[in-house]
């Protein structure tokens, strides 16, 4: 414990050493940029940005890089509760009730929330990570195909709790969605499904095409042919500050949010986009008030939040504790070491104790330059709001095709960008839930490999599922969730959902 | 009686039956070893399902007329600039396309003035080029003029 | 009279432009396509190569990602651009594996492979097998035999199938006469998390990404695919050495014009990179990633990557298309 200490003091002279601390700044402005503009996400900002790194030495370089990342998840709130447009995958569930507060005059507040939240999370999670990696990331890389496809088999289920509506229409929206992740080359077999010729579609649709489409621009579809336009809102500084009673709402949310991202972002793989959906489903069962939902529910936009960036930091556990790439971006950062001949291992905090405890330090340095960084910007990004809709929009759309574009260099992903955003437009005049289908998107490719990876670890036994501890454990915990779900139907009393639905049926 | 519910049922039943059309040119495997048609061949039949529940329920009644699609003239606008955008990106360069694109939103659907329109259309697109290719460095098409 | 005028100046100017650019090889930034996301092989390759090459041809050369299937968008990218130089390649192995793995699904191919002029190969690593710390299987002979008594019984992870881990495999099942049960991933990352967690019993990887965790003493390395020992493990021995010679299996990375570019144009080319591998920069910079440099040139280049490519085709057939066998 004492040695922890000793060594984050070491830490905290690194990062707050004045070049050290320029690049950290430096990325999180970065970051927060890569995070408002559509399209473009962490992942594409750090791989944007990789190559500017290469002349400096390794720590300042995973600083700047880390920096990158987290301040484009507390960047992505920002469209997401200004203009439903998602910055990034995991912000598609902060545009739900971030946008619905923004629309009842709450955008301050919703911008407020956010931004703290995201630094609680961020700042317990980092603490997470200096005292649990090394265990943490064991238990972590006990999760094989079989857990894989339990945890999200499991997350499916989550989705009965993100609809506002009709139960048929979001189930069948997930279907569309996991559909939709089919697309693309069977890593299994090697065939290509669904791909026309078109060899861009090699790797699926893509969710940030899809999200920004579905999201962004059927949203502008929808608003910019009404005859009555949105009220421009005036707030006074007052007005930019969450009340006593959103902050007590928040509360809660923000630490749940906070342990449930961490924990699913330490699973290896892109589990951790995951963590927002989950949350939100956890929230809304957790409220006391689930009608709120969808319409600016203060714990919809804090759970999700928090849980982002907690699943940020919770990524970074198997990279440095095992020198795991545990999903996209941790593998750039891995690559970006081997880069400046660090070498990514389980002896990393060891041999290098500049650069882990660093890192660690400058997480913390970095959450509060965000922080300070994102409040008094609240007041900036509001008045943005103000700007007349008819040359605010195209604006956007500018920035959308652009950042979509950004991602993959390709123009394919603009076309899928502009095929969703028809979907979506469709969809949301027949009163379909646009959520479940990037949920679904998401989850199609990993939930089909995991299950024939598994088949192909067990040759051919569904036993497998049974056999292992964690996996069987998930799939109980789903079996019990649903058939006490389905008790109502034995019971005849109803549940808290069907009542919701009467009570907005009788209005 | 065509309510919103039928004409979105009506959508998934027939991406349902066109997905398993699609799928017969995959091999389907066996439930030891599914194949790659296997998983969607399910999800289409999943869909097929609820698109027909869809259809056959007694939701509430709206009439996919009602669904309020008298925007939908400035949605299509706004939809063609975008594909206008896709296919000339990479043939004209990027400022140019936007500056295009920019013209005909401002002007045409929205009717703003000239001088707003190209002030706001010029500062756009080489504001944005500025940020994406300069700061990002983002690899932005330049066009034959090579601009 | 006016517009006659206006058009012979433009027609004049547009010939001298398309003179002038003919004079001197590069008159223009260069681009190197890295079909691959950055941060892996193929970018972390083309980087340092670039950098090289822009100080040896002093004019400007930049890395452009065009990332998808695989490497398959990328490249095919490049066999559809213009053949005068300025758009090249860097690619990998799976140059011959994508077309083949076309053939074999009865596909239009993506790109062909004469599509490419070969420029030079950059580096050649060969690849390894490493199973866990914990495994029985202290040698590779222990290894082989015991995969002959159980067939089909030890997995092992890859990065997808026909990829590059996969065929090295394959070709190493071939040779020795055994099976293992595949288990495809999403990628090399996730093919080396896979059997760090004990989910899968082999790996065969590159030699940079897996050094860390055999030092560390989570991996035991037992054999290379090389034609030499890897020079950071030097008491593992090759396969060769063991008596299976058509275990050869290198991940290589080679520069490559579109077909079609002018021979002058090629040779500077040829010329630059010679100068580049040469260059005392490139050499610190691949050091640093561990990957050793493996120069070739030319008509060795040539044949290298032809052999590479018919081994790399007779094992795909081979394998066949897996739904077949069941």
């Amino acid at each position: 414990m004492l040695e922890t200490f000793q060594n984050l003091y070491f830490g905290f002279a690194v990062a707050l050493a004045p070049g050290v601390l320029l690049y950290a700044f430096l990325g999180c402005v970065v970051g927060t940029l890569v995070g408002v503009l559509p399209g473009v996400g962490p992942l594409a900002g750090i791989s944007l940005l990789l190559p500017a790194t290469f002349g400096l030495d390794a720590t300042r370089a995973i600083v700047m890089l880390a920096g990158i990342y987290y301040g484009a998840m507390y960047g992505g709130s920002t469209t997401s509760i200004l203009m439903r447009i998602p910055g990034e995958a995991a912000s598609v569930m902060t545009c739900i009730d971030g946008y619905a507060m923004a629309r009842k005059g709450r955008a301050g507040p919703a911008l407020s929330i956010a931004a703290v939240g995201s630094y609680v999370a961020g700042t317990v999670s980092v603490v997470a990570l200096m005292f649990l990696a090394p265990p943490l990331a064991h238990f972590a890389l006990r999760f094989g195909p079989p857990e894989y496809f339990a945890l999200l088999v499991l997350g499916l289920l989550v989705l009965a709790y993100m609809s506002t509506g009709s139960m048929i229409k979001a189930l069948a929206m997930a279907v569309l969605g996991l559909l939709l992740g089919m697309v693309g080359i069977d890593q299994m077999s090697g065939y290509f499904r669904y791909h026309y010729g078109v060899v861009e579609l090699g790797d699926g649709l893509g969710v940030v095409p899809a999200a920004v489409g579905l999201f962004g621009l059927s949203e502008i579809m929808l608003t910019a042919g009404q005859a009555v336009r949105p009220d421009v809102i005036r707030p006074r500084l007052r007005e930019l500050l969450p009340s006593r009673q959103e902050w007590r709402e928040s509360a809660g949310p923000i630490g749940r949010g906070t342990t449930l991202g961490f924990l699913i972002g330490i699973i290896p793989g892109s589990a951790h986009i995951i963590s927002s959906f989950v949350s939100y489903a956890v929230e809304r069962r957790w409220s006391r008030r689930p009608e709120e939902f969808g319409k600016g529910a203060v714990a919809g936009l804090a759970g999700p939040e928090s849980a982002n960036n907690s699943a940020t930091s919770g990524a970074f556990v198997p990279m440095l504790a095992l020198g795991v790439p545990s999903g996209p971006i941790p593998a750039v950062m891995l690559a970006a070491m081997m880069v400046h001949g660090v070498s990514p291992g389980p002896l990393l905090i060891r041999q290098q104790p500049e650069l882990f405890w660093g890192f660690i330090a400058s997480m913390y340095v970095g959450n509060v330059v965000l922080l300070v960084l994102n409040l008094p910007l609240v007041g900036l990004f509001v008045n943005l709001l103000r700007i007349p809709y008819h040359f605010l929009y195209p604006a956007i759309l500018v920035f959308s095709i652009v950042g979509v574009y950004a991602v993959n260099n390709s123009v394919v992903d603009v076309w899928i960008m502009l095929g969703m955003a028809l979907v979506g437009y469709g969809l949301r005049k027949l009163d379909f839930e646009t959520a479940p289908i990037v949920l679904g998107l998401v989850l199609a490719p990993i939930i089909e490999m995991s299950l024939r990876q598994s088949l192909a670890m067990s040759d051919g036994q569904y036993a497998i599922f049974l056999t292992r501890p964690i996996a069987a454990t998930l799939l109980a915990v789903g079996a019990a969730l649903m058939l006490l779900s389905l008790r109502p139907l034995l019971t005849r009393s109803l549940d808290w959902r069907a009542r919701l639905t009467l009570a907005e049926k009788g209005e | 009686m065509l309510t919103a519910d039928r004409l979105a049922g009506g959508v998934l039943v027939a991406l349902a039956l066109g997905v398993l059309v699609e799928s017969r040119a995959l091999p389907i495997g066996s439930l030891r070893n599914p194949g790659p048609a296997f998983v969607p061949a399910v999800l289409a039949l999943l869909l097929l399902g609820f698109g027909i529940l869809l259809i056959a329920r007694r939701g509430p009644v709206v009439r996919a007329a009602d669904a309020g699609w008298s925007d939908w003239r400035h949605a299509v606008a706004i939809l063609a600039a975008c594909a206008f955008a896709a296919l000339a990106l990479e043939r004209l360069g990027y400022r140019l396309t936007i500056l295009i694109v920019m013209v005909f939103l401002l002007a045409l659907v929205e009717r703003r003035g000239v001088l707003a329109t190209s002030l706001f259309a010029v500062a756009l697109a080489f504001g944005s080029y500025y940020l994406f290719g300069t700061i990002l460095r983002v690899p932005l098409p330049l066009g034959p003029l090579g601009f | 009279m006016g517009r006659i005028v206006v058009l012979t100046i433009l027609v004049l100017a547009a010939t001298t432009a398309g003179v002038a650019a003919q004079d001197a090889f590069p008159s223009r930034p260069i681009t190197i396509v890295a079909p691959f996301p950055p941060g892996g092989v193929a970018d972390l390759t083309a980087r340092p190569v670039a950098a090289a090459m822009e100080k040896v041809l002093k004019s400007p050369v930049g890395v452009l990602n065009k990332t998808g299937a695989a490497g398959a968008v990328g490249m095919q990218y490049v066999a559809t651009s213009k053949p005068d130089g300025y758009t090249l390649l860097l690619a990998l192995s799976s140059i011959s594996i994508i077309p083949e793995a076309d053939k074999l699904f009865g596909r239009p191919p993506a790109f062909t492979v004469d599509q490419f002029e070969p420029i030079a190969l950059i580096s050649a690593d060969p690849t390894i097998l490493v199973v866990r710390a914990e495994s029985p299987w202290k040698t590779a002979k222990e290894f082989i035999d015991d995969a002959r008594k159980r067939p089909g019984q030890i997995t092992y992870s890859s990065s997808g199938i026909y990829g590059t881990l996969h065929m090295a495999m394959e070709l190493l099942s071939h040779a020795a006469g055994i099976k293992m049960r595949h288990v495809p991933t999403a990628g090399a990352g996730p093919a080396l998390t896979a059997i760090l967690g004990g989910h899968v019993d082999a790996l065969a990887s590159g030699p940079a990404v897996v050094i860390p965790h055999i030092k560390a003493g989570k991996l035991r390395p037992l054999a290379g695919w090389g034609d030499k020992r890897v020079a950071a493990l030097p008491d593992v021995p090759t396969f060769k050495e063991l008596g299976y010679p058509d275990a050869e299996f290198y991940i290589w990375a080679g520069l490559f014009a579109p077909r079609g570019t002018p021979e002058p144009v090629v040779a500077r080319l040829r010329e630059a990179t010679r100068a580049v591998a040469n260059d005392a920069d490139f050499k610190a910079a691949m050091d640093k990633m561990q990957t050793p440099i493996a120069f070739k040139q030319g008509a060795e280049f040539k044949s290298f990557f032809e052999v590479d490519a018919r081994r790399l085709a007779e094992g795909i057939r081979r394998v066949g298309r897996i739904e077949e066998k069941k």
